[in-house]
């Protein structure tokens, strides 16, 4: 293993992501407003018929997922437009594993792209009167494990993102299924209504697919709806599905490496 | 010992072309991009590559890189197969290609080499040594905390073979290096690549369409057309071979009939100026002389070679490529 090679590629887009600093702002402006529609949208829904849920859990959840936003989406074009111009096969001149690579890279887009918007939407939106903005975690235990829990969704998310990379690279038309992929996400993320206004039938399914993994399972331990007794289970899940889907992935990324002709070459 | 070592390499695509109308499913067909080539090279050795376009350069240097598996054949690099052994391979091999970048184009370049050190797993004091070495010999030294994007394209190539080279890979495949470059820069990329070569023994493949890069670097020299290798020599006896035609430019005081020059010279004719093309086997060289003279008052007179390009031109219209 090359750990160090892998870490230093994750600091060089650490590093990277930071220089895109209008794409920040313009994230936080549009994730500002999508998340002042949805909990205006939620609060007149609720005037005319209260749910079980809160209204405060409602717009913690959705500050929550959309402050973390820039996780879901896939948002690596450079390496969509490398594999449309089959550049990618260029990479394999270094002494590296193709999917670690692109592994790495993607973590620290997603890490570092959110955390860039999270803070200073996450404190706009603490500045907001109660049942409009977001609330403080239910206890201190329960923040620790909504962190743990956000870490492990980041890594999910980027083992989601390298399949849908991967099956790019058979189809060589990266806008038809990761359009596809992202409403899926969007819908089974929780991200356009919380997976927690679902029916309690419907949660028991969608909770348990990984799309579920990446902030619905760490924004329910930061609201309390799931209990800190509860975190081991939740945590597993995620860590299991994340295994899973880095397995497939690799395995992917393999077998397109062997079938891997350039084009135009 | 060869370091490397091609035998019958073969590499085919498949190719998806549209049919005409009325056809649902599009019409494969099979490109042979290379056809049972074979050489080998010494360590040490500085060899040009060339053909048309298209001829599979290209697809021979991704294969011996390891990026391309071929259809049938044997190729050895150092010992090893590059694409069974990829990872290991890679550690010996050092990539530059002339049209795409290798390095991280929005960081300062001394960026890129940190994140090659930790690629290359170089050792600090080895990697530190050598980076030295290769900015001055590069003279890059001022250079290293702007970013790539933005340098010139003559310092970027610097830049990109400093990066190539950090961990003193055995074999350097370079494409197409001095594409766009200006005559200067041109000339001190010659230079240190002379150097590297005969400082470290690096084993250098040359891909290029420059004939001069050729000349001024390759003792040896490949020719490749439609997949098929048709020379593997010397520079000079492949020249030789198409080498036969001499060019004489005149141009009178006054206009002038030139007639009564056999067929076998092309005559070209610009106002009092003419081009005479021959053959010194065919017709002599005193002979055509003395009618040019004869035929009125010479107010200029030169005569030359062929320019490589037009020989290799002309090589590459005779092997019908």
């Amino acid at each position: 293993m090359r750990t160090k090679a892998y870490a230093s590629i994750f600091r060089m887009n650490w590093k990277l992501e930071l220089q895109y600093r209008g794409a920040v702002l313009g994230g936080i402006i549009c994730q500002l407003v999508f998340g002042l529609i949805l909990v205006s949208l939620y609060r007149a829904l609720y005037a005319g018929r209260p749910q079980v849920m809160p209204i405060e859990t409602v717009s913690t959840y959705v500050w929550l997922q959309q402050a973390f936003f820039r996780m879901v989406l896939s948002s690596d074009s450079d390496l969509a437009g490398k594999i449309r111009t089959g550049d990618i096969a260029y990479d394999l001149v270094r002494p590296l594993s193709l999917y670690g690579y692109y592994y790495a890279r993607i973590l620290a887009q997603k890490s570092m792209g959110s955390l860039l918007r999270a803070v200073p939407m996450l404190v706009f939106a603490l500045c907001l009167p109660r049942g409009w903005g977001i609330m403080a975690p239910v206890s201190p235990a329960a923040f620790a494990c909504f962190l743990l829990g956000l870490m492990i969704g980041l890594c999910c998310v980027s083992a989601l993102e390298n399949i849908t990379m991967g099956i790019t690279m058979r189809t060589l038309d990266p806008k038809g299924i990761q359009a596809m992929l992202n409403l899926l996400m969007m819908i089974l993320s929780g991200n356009v209504l919380p997976l927690t206004l679902y029916p309690d039938a419907w949660q028991k399914v969608i909770t348990a697919l990984p799309y579920a993994q990446l902030l619905d399972a760490p924004i329910r331990l930061y609201t309390g709806t799931r209990q800190v007794a509860e975190a081991p289970g939740a945590l597993l899940l995620q860590a299991a599905w994340t295994v899973v889907l880095t397995g497939v992935g690799i395995a992917l990324w393999k077998s397109n490496q062997r079938r891997l002709v350039i084009q135009g070459g | 010992m060869n370091y490397i070592e091609v035998e019958n390499l073969c590499k085919s695509f498949t190719v998806r072309r549209k049919r005409e109308k009325g056809h649902l499913f599009r019409e494969k067909t099979t490109v042979q991009a290379l056809d049972h080539v074979s050489f080998s090279v010494r360590q040490g050795e500085l060899v040009g590559y060339i053909g048309p376009n298209g001829a599979g350069k290209s697809t021979t240097v991704k294969i011996l890189s390891g990026i391309l598996t071929p259809s049938s054949g044997s190729v050895h690099v150092g010992g090893r197969v590059p694409w069974t052994d990829r990872k290991a391979h890679a550690q010996h091999i050092g990539v530059v290609f002339g049209q795409r970048s290798q390095l991280w184009w929005d960081v300062p370049i001394l960026d890129s080499y940190l994140l090659l050190r930790d690629i290359y797993r170089l050792e600090e004091n080895a990697w530190k040594t050598r980076l030295d070495e290769l900015t001055e010999k590069l003279k890059l030294g001022e250079l290293l905390r702007t970013p790539l994007r933005q340098l010139s394209l003559g310092q970027r190539m610097r830049a990109e073979l400093c990066g190539s080279l950090l961990h003193r890979p055995e074999l350097l495949f370079l494409d197409e290096p001095t594409i766009g470059l200006d005559a200067v820069s041109k000339l001190s990329l010659r230079d240190f690549l002379r150097e590297e070569n005969r400082d470290h023994r690096t084993t250098i493949l040359l891909t290029t369409h420059d004939m001069e890069d050729v000349a001024a670097l390759c003792s040896r020299v490949m020719v490749l057309g439609h997949g098929k290798l048709l020379f593997d020599g010397g520079l000079t006896d492949l020249l030789s071979r198409y080498d036969r035609e001499r060019v004489i430019e005149v141009s009178y005081e006054r206009e002038t009939v030139l007639s009564g020059l056999p067929n076998r010279c092309t005559v070209t004719q610009t106002g009092s100026r003419y081009r005479v093309v021959y053959d010194p086997e065919n017709v002599s060289t005193a002979w055509l002389l003395e009618y040019l003279q004869g035929a009125g008052s010479i107010r200029e007179l030169t005569a030359q070679g062929q320019n490589i390009d037009q020989l290799i031109a002309q090589m590459y219209r005779e092997m019908d490529l």
